[in-house]
């Protein structure tokens, strides 16, 4: 984990949850604006979750690397499903099912950067 | 259009309950198998129970997000069932630690989600009620 790129996530997932819930607030389905923004949040968790996996599998000690790994695969996972959940049925609350969804993910990746730092590198 | 056909859980802001649901079933079940095959004999009863309530979130998101009579019943079932859990294991957890030696999905009524998991199942209810024949 790099804690810049850990801020910019935290930074882009909670804009993405601020994102869905103003659009519910507007009364609009989502659109191509929200796929977009997954879009460019889920290329970051991407990156993250490469760059943290390599640095675990090439051997930086941590405390509970099987709990890291299942937060990384869970970190990358719950967006886009949510997008196609999202947008199934062009709805209102579309929005709010991925406001849900990017802080769900914006938790785990707070969860990840906790058991990183229990690692102490 | 008939009054007595109940409305679709899994239609609208149902959507967003789902949502939250199946979010729970995935971290719940997720953080009961860590549990379980890593360090079951450290506690196993609360591990065990991270394992029940992920199933009981599991049956509640299929329930929420089916259609027909009998996904509705297993959805009341489920969401009851989850709300007594939190309101059993989280006074059990306030008045006597000792017996949960680690924190399960539902401790001192889901402190360590946010008291979502309280807020949930009453959610629940509510939708299940606000959706059904009438």
């Amino acid at each position: 984990m790099i804690d810049a790129l850990v801020i910019v996530v935290l930074v882009a997932t909670g804009a993405l949850a601020v994102l869905g819930i103003g659009t519910t607030v507007r009364n609009r389905p989502p659109g191509r604006v929200h796929t977009l923004a997954v879009g460019a949040v889920e290329a970051l968790l991407v990156i993250q979750a490469v760059i943290a996996a390599a640095r675990v599998f090439g051997g930086v000690p941590l405390p509970e690397s099987t709990t890291f790994l299942i937060y990384l695969v869970v970190s990358v996972c719950v967006l886009p499903i949510a997008l196609q959940f999202a947008t199934a049925e062009p709805t209102r609350w579309g929005g709010t099912v991925i406001a849900v969804a990017a802080i769900a993910t914006g938790v785990a990746v707070l969860r990840l950067q906790g058991l990183w730092a229990a690692g102490g590198v | 259009m008939s009054e007595r056909i109940p409305r679709a859980t899994s239609s609208g802001a149902g959507r967003v309950l789902i949502a939250v649901y199946a979010i729970f079933a995935l971290s719940a079940t997720a953080r009961a198998g860590v549990q379980i095959a890593g360090r079951f004999s450290e506690a196993p009863v609360a591990y065990l129970l991270s394992a029940l309530a992920g199933v009981v979130y599991i049956l509640a998101t299929i329930g929420l997000a089916g259609h027909g009579p009998g996904y509705r019943k297993l959805a009341w079932a489920a969401v009851a069932f989850e709300l007594a859990g939190v309101l059993v294991v989280g006074t059990l957890t306030v008045f006597d630690g000792a017996d949960f030696p680690d924190d399960t999905v539902w401790s001192v009524y889901g402190r360590g989600y946010g008291f979502v998991p309280l807020v949930l199942p009453i959610i629940g209810l509510w939708w299940l009620r606000h959706t059904r024949a009438r």
